[in-house]
């Protein structure tokens, strides 16, 4: 072994050892450290006392009994409102800080329920728990879909901050759609109808938005939309202004959902676009039923907020 | 001795001791660091700017993240770990790697395999899913042999060993390399779907699972980035400082309390879900008794340069290795901190954890490494680095890009959590979730900022070590001979 050269003759003693040049002091170890590492067990037996902590069988130790505990409310199976106070747990914890702001919730709810949807729109101050209520119900369970300000996206949600409402925009009709949900459809017409007619279609959906349009075509499709040979007036009336029965959508008001017309600029790609839908039809125009997942007095605050504080369909 | 070795380095087999293979894994450290590196700084951009997913399936965050996790902790850390233990073992052991040159090539080979294929594999969907586990199982059994292989060498140099006593560093690197194949064993178990299928069934369902998962995932943590570490730093710190090691019997007791508690602590990654109070309470309690073990390596590596403090300003390579042991003690302090129940209320499913675990991984388990290579390279080349400046350009580089992501991801994780629990006047929720998405995104900035720094710093490291070994072997070419220990 080569004798490291910087190694120095210090005061503490070395251990004799010496591998590759390195040496080992024997300093005992710091009085600090020592003393905090039994603080640490201290500690832990502390921790201990106050938390479930060893398993023992199929059991555990609980803590000391009445050192540590929470008390909460629940309602059993068959519908008894109880308090239990239990030794520390995760679930009870949920349980006791959930009941706390319940209990907050509850006042500003139970005014939700007992009143009209037009007396709730009017109060002001039940306004302010709606909107902020509904901030959060809004963004948590329909933004993901219907975006964040319920603006929507083109070619997958609708907008619910204009004035068209696809299914319908009073009151009872949005809590119709948030309990059950929805599902729009069209059917293809690549089969039942050839190029040409799919063509003269398009042309007249986009005259009746006033986009550009080949005139020629358009009126060969005024009259096809209303033949038996395409039948689009089955569905989108005679005045293609819709029906909220069925859901489908009016052509005459500028709003699109799922052909992307605005984002085109020249009259050839808006022309695609709208043949594109013709021509495959549409079967994603699906919502869910909220009606399992939020409880009724939320679904009729989502109401009220979508009706009212979104600024739709007044 | 070891001057003896230097004279003939770079003619194979003949060197006193194997370099050879030192050499291939140093190599690879640097490249695993850079590409590892490189795809963290990339994954980090996309939840900045959602735009860079290119809407292509290969590279999103979902993909991509097990390729820097698996780049950056077994290709980089890793490569470091094989390089450094087998240069350390044969050093101080003064022997040769038991198994010849063909058992040590075979851990070379089948380990970069296991991480190459691993990680293309992650980019075309097939994965585990097991957290710093998603090899499929048939790279697990790879990893089983190259790991056996690895234990055999390095047990079988430990035996035939020329020194009386095993020295310290090589227990740290010892209990790693057992660790870490009781770990792998334990958490891979599962049956594949079918024989040539790369999908499989865990062995443990539910909550057992997410146990052994994160028994192994803490484990991880616990025995392949910290015990080896300090094994490194064992060796590193006090060669570098020509110090001795401040304290034998520190080094031995921090050594069996770490080995002894680590393995209880892991249930805490399970705080707040459906694991039992009582897992978590003794998994919190562990944490907490393992802060001074932890800091025993700390104080033992800084205490060591204890009379020498001037090299700190001189020489960046202490720099680097006494940074480490700085984020070291740091980030053992937090991480027992966050594993107490309210805290973890707190930071639990938080960009904290996330800033939590680069603290240990960039501060720590990179900057050690740093330090280390910047020692090992040009000895193993028998050169001298090429330009000391860049190492200090490295040095701040990746000390800025540290702080800047750990700040960041303090303060976001600190803010979700906060705004996760607010409730207004009426009861309400105070924020939607999105609201808090949108609340991060000017610290998701910062922290892609940050780890372009750290990847900055890594990329000029790997061009300084390509000039030091270029110049090393054309000396050895030259017949010169420059004496390096």
């Amino acid at each position: 072994m080569s004798q490291d050269k910087t190694t120095t003759t210090a005061t503490p003693k070395t251990t004799g050892h010496n591998w590759d040049g390195i040496e080992e002091y024997t300093n005992p170890l710091p009085t600090w450290w020592i003393w905090g590492f039994y603080i640490t067990f201290i500690f832990t037996v502390v921790y201990w006392l106050f938390y479930p902590a060893w398993p023992i069988g199929d059991k555990f130790t609980k803590g000391i009994p009445g050192l540590h505990t929470i008390t909460y409310k629940a309602t059993t199976v068959d519908g008894k409102e109880v308090e239990k106070t239990t030794h520390w747990n995760m679930r009870s914890k949920f349980m006791h800080e959930m009941n706390e702001m319940e209990g907050v919730q509850k006042q500003w709810f139970d005014k939700v329920a007992a009143m009209s949807f037009e007396d709730v729109s009017k109060d002001a101050e039940l306004m302010q728990f709606v909107n902020s209520a509904g901030k959060t119900l809004f963004s948590d369970n329909c933004a993901p879909c219907h975006q964040a300000g319920g603006q929507g996206k083109i070619g997958f949600s609708p907008n619910l901050t204009d004035d068209h409402w696809q299914f319908g925009g009073t009151h009872d009709e949005i809590q119709q759609t948030i309990v059950h949900g929805r599902k729009g459809f069209m059917p293809a017409f690549k089969e039942v109808l050839n190029e040409q007619q799919i063509t003269q279609l398009a042309n007249y959906v986009l005259s009746l938005s006033g986009e550009p349009h080949d005139n020629a075509f358009a009126t060969a499709g005024a009259q096809l939309f209303k033949s038996e040979d395409a039948g689009c007036y089955y569905c989108h009336g005679a005045d293609a202004k819709g029906n909220t029965q069925m859901g489908s959508a009016n052509l005459t008001d500028k709003i699109w959902l799922w052909a992307d017309v605005p984002a085109k600029s020249t009259q050839e790609s808006k022309l695609a676009e709208v043949k594109r839908v013709i021509t495959g039809g549409l079967d994603r125009g699906v919502m869910p039923a909220w009606g399992g997942r939020l409880k009724p007095e939320q679904i009729k605050l989502l109401t009220v907020y979508v009706h009212d504080s979104l600024g739709g369909g007044k | 001795m070891a001057t003896a070795s230097v004279t003939t380095a770079g003619v194979g087999t003949s060197e006193q001791y194997n370099y050879d293979i030192v050499r291939k894994f140093a190599i690879m450290t640097l490249v695993w660091g850079a590409i590892g590196m490189f795809v963290g700084v990339y994954i980090a951009s996309e939840l900045a700017f959602p735009f860079l997913n290119f809407d292509s399936a290969y590279i999103t965050f979902g993909r991509l993240r097990p390729v820097h996790t698996s780049g950056v902790i077994f290709g980089f850390g890793g490569s470091a770990l094989f390089a450094t233990s087998y240069y350390v073992v044969q050093r101080t052991c003064q022997a040769r790697l038991f198994g010849g040159e063909r058992l040590a090539n075979f851990t070379f080979w089948g380990w970069q395999t296991a991480v190459a294929l691993s990680a293309l594999g992650y980019m075309f969907g097939y994965t585990q899913a097991r957290e710093y586990a998603e090899m499929v199982w048939p790279i697990d059994l790879l990893i089983l042999v190259v790991w056996v292989a690895y234990l055999g060498i390095f047990v079988g140099t430990l035996m035939k060993r020329k020194q009386p006593h095993i020295y310290v560093a090589n227990w740290f690197y010892l209990a790693f390399i057992l660790a870490t194949a009781l770990l792998h064993i334990f958490n891979n178990l599962q049956v594949p779907v079918k024989l040539f299928s790369l999908e499989s069934y865990s062995l443990f369902s539910g909550t057992q699972d997410a146990m052994t998962q994160w028994w192994y995932g803490h484990n991880a943590v616990g025995f392949f980035l910290t015990a080896a570490f300090l094994g490194m730093m064992y060796y590193f710190v006090p060669k570098q400082a020509g110090r001795p090691v401040y304290s034998y019997r520190l080094s031995i007791l921090h050594f069996w309390a770490i080995i002894f508690l680590y393995m209880w602590a892991g249930a805490h990654h399970l705080h707040w879900t459906a694991l039992p109070d009582w897992t978590g309470t003794l998994a919190a309690t562990f944490s907490i008794m393992l802060l001074l073990p932890s800091w025993g390596g700390m104080i033992n590596g800084i205490m060591t340069l204890s009379g020498a403090w001037d090299k700190l300003r001189t020489d960046p390579v202490i720099r680097f290795l006494i940074v480490a042991l700085s984020f070291y003690g740091m980030s053992t302090f937090e991480g027992p901190m966050m594993s107490l129940k309210d805290v973890n209320a707190l930071s639990h499913y938080t960009d904290w954890t996330v800033g939590h675990v680069h603290s240990g991984a960039l501060g720590w388990v990179a900057m050690i490494t740093f330090g280390s290579m910047y020692h090992m390279v040009p000895r193993i080349w028998n050169t001298e680095m090429y330009s000391l400046r860049l190492i200090n350009v490295h040095f701040w580089l990746a000390t800025t890009g540290v702080l800047l992501y750990i700040v960041a991801m303090w303060i976001s994780g600190i803010m979700q959590g906060l705004m996760w629990r607010a409730f207004d006047d009426f009861g309400n929720l105070q924020y939607s979730f999105v609201e808090s998405v949108a609340a991060a995104h000017p610290f998701y900035v910062m922290r892609a900022l940050g780890g372009a720094f750290f990847l900055t710093g890594m990329i000029i490291m790997c061009y300084n070590m390509y000039k030091t070994i270029r110049q090393g072997s054309t000396e050895a070419h030259a017949g010169l001979n420059v004496a390096t220990a």
